[in-house]
């Protein structure tokens, strides 16, 4: 399991208060387990812990409504860091 | 048929689910029978941005005037329309790239409802708003719209001196306030109406808790004030 997963479960049970199962392919928007506001803040938070930035543009459903979503962005930028 | 039955009590609790399960009962029997459940809100105004400037760099908010062309593309009907420039109602829009994502809607010293035969009477006056029909469009949902456009609402209603805005939620709407709640928004009062025809009766928990109306100029004043954000420190 990688580390980046338990990293982001980690942060969304301690922002939401969720202590259900996070499955890394469960959408946590239409869960509810995630709203518009939590978004924004995971994005600062992948940005800050990752060493990645975002855009506006990556700030949307496919890419941050699932763990594994979030984690292939994650790949994707540090790869376009390193490229 | 047993889940559709459960369904709102679980997804709303006991109280709400009861009154949710009487508007549906009611809408089944005639198109002349409805009952409205709000929460009246309030919330502050921040001049704190909510969106980092990197985020914000590519997202513009600004006014939409009678006759713009994002009016037409407004999903409400053009009497609503019209009725909110003649109310002296200010709408907001959020673009995104250029792109009309959103918008929302102020009234300033009062506000029509336009659901029910009410009037929200805004206090104080001078620092005070009321917001109401948020809209994103579909495509943009559930990413930075709704931030965003609170964020420029914050900045634009701050700028005049805009310190509360008050909103009235439907008690059916639980994704809406778990969204709100970020913003610090509290509970104000709440208010039922039932609609009979052409009889309407309202129970408030604000002055004057009650009112019967049998015509549609006689609306109920509810005043609004802000006492619940000053007591939570807000």
């Amino acid at each position: 399991m990688s580390t980046e997963l338990e990293l982001l479960r980690e942060y969304i049970r301690n922002e939401t208060g969720y202590d259900g199962e996070l499955d890394a392919d469960a959408d946590l928007l239409e869960g509810k387990i995630l709203d518009s506001f939590n978004i924004v803040e995971l994005a600062m938070f992948i940005q800050d812990r990752f060493e990645i930035e975002l855009e506006a543009e990556d700030l949307v459903r496919a890419n941050l409504s699932r763990l594994s979503s979030m984690l292939a962005l994650i790949e994707r930028k540090k790869a376009a860091r390193t490229s | 048929m047993l889940q559709k039955f459960i369904g709102p009590f679980r997804e709303f609790g006991l109280g709400v689910g009861l009154l949710y399960s009487i508007d549906r009962v009611l809408q089944g029997l005639s198109s002349g029978l409805r009952l409205y459940a709000y929460e009246i809100m309030v919330q502050p105004i921040t001049d704190r941005p909510l969106l980092p400037a990197r985020l914000r760099k590519r997202l513009e908010i600004r006014e939409i005037k009678q006759g713009d062309p994002e009016v037409q593309l407004m999903p409400a009907r053009p009497e609503i329309r019209e009725s909110r420039f003649k109310q002296n109602a200010i709408c907001l829009g959020a673009f995104q790239n250029g792109q009309f994502i959103g918008y929302i809607w102020f009234c300033f010293r009062a506000y029509d409802e336009d659901e029910v035969r009410c009037t929200f009477v805004l206090h104080p006056e001078p620092e005070s708003v009321f917001d109401f029909d948020l809209y994103i469009f579909p495509e943009h949902r559930l990413g930075l719209a709704f931030v965003g456009i609170w964020s420029g609402a914050n900045e634009f209603l701050s700028a005049r001196g805009i310190k509360y805005t008050y909103s009235r939620l439907t008690r059916f709407n639980v994704a809406s306030a778990r969204a709100h709640e970020h913003l610090g928004w509290k509970q104000v009062g709440a208010a039922v109406f039932l609609q009979a025809w052409r009889v309407e009766l309202m129970a408030a928990t604000i002055f004057p808790y009650v009112h019967v109306s049998f015509t549609r100029n006689n609306r109920a004043r509810l005043n609004l004030h802000p006492h619940a954000l000053r007591r939570s420190g807000a």
